[in-house]
Formats: C-alpha cells, sequence, structure tokens
C-alpha cells in the first residue's frame, strides 16, 4: 500500500459513519458440551463505550474473544454493519490484560507494528509512533525496552499501539487489572479522553465495577453457567468527567453509588429490595 | 566448559551477569578445578604411576602442541587441521539451520508438516553417526560433501526441537494481537513467532554445536587428509599419546570458544531473555 492509499484508508475509517460491532445469538462451549455462552446478543456502536462485567468464569473473556474474532462461534455470527465476520481485522485493536508486547522491539517499534502491517513507510511510522507515545503521556520514551517499563507504562504502550492503526472498535480485557489503585485512576482519565479523540467503539473487560461505571456509556452483567447477559444500565460519568466535572465528586453522587449498588445485585443475583 | 549444553532447549540459558558476584566465584571454581586437574596429571605421569604410553606428562602435551602448530603434524599444520575441522563445523551448523529452523516453523504451525517431518526427526534423532556413516558414504562419496552432511544429521535434531519449543513459548496473546493488526500467517511466523522463538534456537544452536564437536571425529574417519578428528585417528595409530591428547585439548578449546561466542551474541542481540 502506498503512503496515499493507506492515509486514505485511515481517514475513511476516522470519518466514516456509524459502525457497529455485533454479536448476534451466538453460543460457545469450547468443544466441551458444556455451554460457556448462550444466545447472546451484544451490540457496541461507534461512539459507545460498553463495559461487561461479571463474576470470574462467567465468560467475560470469551465475549471479547469471539468480538476480536480470535474464537468462532458454535451458533449465531459476529458482524460489523451486518456483514458477518469470521476472524480478526485491524477495525478491531485489541488490549490484553497481560499487555502481549514484543520484548523484541523497542517502545516505538510496539507501536509502530500495526502500521508496518499496514503498510505504512518507515519514516511516517515512527513519526506517527511518537504521537501516540505522547498522547498515552511516554513522550521521549520510544527508545526504551518493554522492560524497562513499568507495568501502568506498558499497558499504556498497549493502548497506544492498539490505537495506532485507528481502529474503529477497541476491545480492552481487563487492560489495569494489574495496576494498583492510584495508577488506574490516572488510567481511566487517560482511556477516556483517547476514546473520546478516537472517535472509536470501546469495550471494556474489567471486575472494577466503579470501573466499569466511571469509564462507560453502557455497562453489561454477564452471569455464568451459561455466559448471558441478565443486567444492562446506561451511564454518563465518563462523559460528565470529559466536560470537566471532579472525578471524586462524581463518583460520591447519590446516581453513582445507587447504580453501583445497582450492578453489585445483578453480578451477585441478589433480588433488588 | 558449557554448564548447559545438555538443559532442554525449552528452558533459557542461565544469565551469568544476575548477580555481579557470580562471575567472578564461578571462574574461580573453573581455574581451581583446572589446577587441580593438571596437578593431578602431572603427578600421576611425572611419578610414574602411570606409563607414558598411555599419560604423557603436561608438559609433553604442551611441546607436542607447539610440534603441531609449528611443524605440522599428520601432512599438515594445527592451524590447517583446525581450520579444516572449523570449517566442516560451522559449514554443517549454517546449512542444518537453514533446514532444521523452517522444518520446525512447519512442525509447530501446521498440522500437515507436524505429520511429515515430526516422525522423520524422530526417526533420525537417536542415531549414533557411526552407524550412519557407511550409508552417507555409499550414498555421497568419501569427499567433503559426506563429512559436512555426517556432521549436520547430528545437529538437525536439537535445531529443529528447539526451534519448535520456542515458537510454542510464544505468548498466545502475542500472536492474537498481531493477527488482529492484520498480520499473515507469514507475518506472523516472521514478527512473533520467530523473535519469541531465538532465545530457544540459540540453546538449540549450542547444543548442536556440541553434537557437530562430538561427530567429527566420526566424520573425519574416512578418507579425511586434514582436520583435528583426522589428526588425532593419524596420532593413535602410532600411539604418540601426546598428540593425541593435544587434539582432544584443542576441540575441547574450539567448543569452548564457540559457546562463549554464541552466549556472547546471545547477551549483544537478545537482551530481553529473562527479562519480562
Ligand atoms: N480455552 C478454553 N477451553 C475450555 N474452557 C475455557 C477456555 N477458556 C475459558 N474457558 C471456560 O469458559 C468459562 C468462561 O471463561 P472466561 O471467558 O475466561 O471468563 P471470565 O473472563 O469472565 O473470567 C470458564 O468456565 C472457563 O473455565
Ligand atoms: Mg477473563
Amino acid at each position: 500500500m502506498t503512503d496515499l492509499a493507506s492515509q486514505a484508508v485511515t481517514l475513511d475509517r476516522a470519518q466514516s459513519a456509524r459502525s457497529v460491532l455485533s454479536l448476534r445469538d451466538v453460543s460457545l462451549n469450547y468443544g466441551a458440551g458444556i455451554a460457556v455462552l448462550q444466545n447472546l446478543s451484544l451490540r457496541i456502536e461507534r461512539g459507545e463505550f460498553v463495559s461487561v462485567v461479571g463474576r470470574s468464569g462467567s465468560g467475560k473473556t470469551t465475549v471479547l474473544n469471539l468480538a476480536a474474532g480470535f474464537l468462532t462461534p458454535d451458533a449465531g455470527q459476529v458482524l460489523i454493519d451486518g456483514r458477518r465476520v469470521t476472524g480478526p481485522g485491524p477495525e478491531r485493536a485489541v488490549v490484553f490484560q497481560d499487555d502481549a508486547l514484543y520484548p523484541w522491539r523497542s517502545v516505538a517499534d510496539n507501536v509502530a507494528l500495526p502500521l508496518k502491517l499496514a503498510g505504512v513507510p518507515a519514516s511516517e511510522r515512527h513519526a506517527r509512533a511518537a504521537r501516540l507515545l505522547e498522547a498515552v503521556g511516554l513522550a521521549g520514551e520510544g527508545a526504551k525496552r518493554i522492560w524497562q517499563l513499568s507495568g501502568g507504562q506498558r499497558q499504556r504502550v498497549g493502548i497506544a499501539r492498539a490505537l495506532a492503526a485507528q481502529p474503529e472498535f477497541l476491545l480492552m480485557d481487563e487492560p489495569l487489572g494489574a495496576l494498583d489503585a492510584m495508577t488506574r485512576e490516572l488510567m481511566h482519565g487517560l482511556i477516556l479522553r483517547l476514546w473520546q479523540d478516537s472517535h472509536a467503539g470501546a469495550m471494556l473487560i474489567t471486575h472494577s465495577i466503579e470501573e466499569a461505571l466511571f469509564l462507560s456509556t453502557r455497562i453489561v452483567v454477564l452471569a455464568p453457567g451459561p455466559g448471558r447477559i441478565v443486567h444492562e444500565e446506561s451511564a454518563d460519568w465518563g462523559r460528565r468527567f470529559l466536560s470537566g466535572n471532579d472525578p471524586r465528586a462524581l463518583k460520591s453522587e447519590p446516581g453513582f453509588i445507587a447504580a453501583r449498588e445497582r450492578l453489585v445485585d445483578a453480578i451477585y443475583e441478589r433480588e433488588a429490595a | 566448559m558449557s554448564d548447559s549444553a545438555i538443559e532442554s532447549p525449552v528452558q533459557m540459558p542461565p544469565r551469568a551477569d544476575k548477580s555481579p558476584r557470580r562471575l567472578p566465584l564461578g571462574l574461580a571454581y573453573a581455574l581451581g578445578t583446572v589446577t587441580l586437574v593438571l596437578l593431578v596429571w602431572g603427578l600421576a605421569s611425572g611419578r610414574g604411576w602411570v606409563s607414558p604410553v598411555f599419560l604423557p606428562s603436561p608438559l609433553r602435551v604442551g611441546q607436542a602442541l607447539l610440534r603441531a602448530a609449528t611443524e605440522g603434524y599428520a601432512n599438515a599444520t594445527l592451524w590447517q587441521h583446525m581450520g579444516a575441522s572449523l570449517w566442516r563445523v560451522f559449514a554443517a551448523l549454517i546449512g542444518t539451520m537453514a533446514i532444521g529452523i523452517p522444518a520446525g516453523v512447519l512442525i509447530a504451525t501446521s498440522r500437515a508438516g507436524r505429520g511429515i517431518l515430526d516422525p522423520l526427526i524422530e526417526f533420525i534423532r537417536p542415531l549414533p553417526p557411526l552407524a550412519y556413516l557407511p550409508l552417507i558414504i555409499i550414498w555421497c562419496g568419501i569427499g567433503e560433501p559426506s563429512k559436512i552432511l555426517v556432521i549436520g544429521i547430528a545437529m538437525l535434531a536439537p535445531i529443529v526441537i528447539s526451534t519448535v519449543s520456542g515458537i510454542r513459548a510464544a505468548g498466545e496473546n502475542q500472536i492474537r494481537a498481531a493477527r488482529a493488526f492484520g498480520a499473515s500467517r507469514w507475518q506472523v511466523v516472521a514478527e512473533v513467532m520467530l523473535p519469541a522463538a531465538l532465545p530457544s534456537i540459540l540453546t538449540g544452536m549450542r547444543i548442536a554445536l556440541g553434537a557437530g564437536w562430538t561427530t567429527l571425529v566420526a566424520a573425519e574417519l574416512v578418507a579425511a587428509t586434514r582436520g583435528l578428528g583426522y589428526m588425532i585417528q593419524f596420532a593413535a595409530q602410532f600411539l604418540v599419546t601426546d598428540m593425541v591428547i593435544a587434539g582432544i585439548l584443542v576441540i575441547a578449546g574450539l567448543a569452548t570458544i564457540s559457546e562463549l561466542g554464541l552466549r556472547l551474541i546471545e547477551r549483544r542481540f537478545l537482551p530481553w531473555i529473562g527479562k519480562s
């Protein structure tokens, strides 16, 4: 692909009207006969931020792997704008809990890999990698080696890498799971800003209810055995944060606390009072 | 010498620089051992505990070494013998890597590749070089290609197996990430699997070099006019024990140097080993 052509592709992606990633009635059993997911449907539009919460083993990672195209459902379909997809593709980028970075590449070269695979010429890749690193607060760290970074810095590299090819959807599987509370809070602001700037549709798997509530426009609760959606709710705390509200104040609002309680009840399948 | 040549290819070689005090201590032990061996050897031959035909003194072995290096022995100088053997071992290594690494990639990434190649490797792996040497000579004659082939066959299994286990050790999510970025099958191999396998392949190369030196004497058994293995056999025929031992020491020295060279390469070019 030539430089111009690749730019045209990315422009096209950035400006294309709403795209939708959807799982339609998917079931999966990992070949063991026991259904891990049954008739699950989930839609993510560009511009949305959908979090999936649920107990450990409820099938959250499986949902993300299906959406990413790493797994093929036994029944049902994965669709982008109504067209069936059968494997991974650069319009869906993934951030992994175990960062999945490449230690044989420098920080900048990790971020630039999706661009290399998309055929972007070297000089432009480097410039764009530098800009992405700046966007995640790692300006000037591009020459470093992966193992010279902290856990939080690595996840930022993972996010920068995922955003490099300007995906329509950003799929994140517990990206902050291994980080300390302070770092997580800093990362929340970063993720929200990047989500807003990239116009991507985000899917976040997390075990933190508060994180899901604070970041998302919609929260989906998954219950195990077989994995299915038992509760959904909308939220706008992230958008309010982006428009300048103090995160601490937002999180102590009665509405936030009530929503958190509802989600806890849904996750542990308690009857709402 | 190598402290890890018998490790399985999956394991990463130990890092010598993990603690700054370890290397000098290890070196001290090594030097101590060498001194002790030389001392016992010197005593055994000097005091006449063992006949010089069986065990010449260290001094005589040193003199034999000097004689081979300056005047030459068995139709060539020591350097020519060394050159011939080094060429055979490293030509075999390069050739085996050119075949073994792609074979390992096929075994690790394709069911057909595994089905076809795995039994072949498992068949070749336990064969003793002296067993297939006659067959190679019947097939390929007594020239240089036969000698390189005999060594190469001994190197094949370590290279293939280390490649396979190295690729298998690539992180599932590292592979998935590349696929999600639109990497083709070949790009996944080139950008993720092979780099991830490099540490293991390097360990495989170390084991293969060990196997190569082990096989050298067998390879130079027939119709050689140069080579350390040939020199040792020539000396053995005339019971020139000091030259036999000198030849053995030179092989051991070359093996150690190549082992250290590979470790240097590892530290210089694969700095991520043992990190993250
Ligand atoms: N590769 C696999 N093979 C078989 N079972 C699996 C596999 N991956 C996950 N499972 C099972 O599927 C269920 C859901 O797993 P997962 O999606 O990882 O849940 P979560 O991410 O919510 O913790 C679990 O019971 C788990 O044991
Ligand atoms: Mg999970």
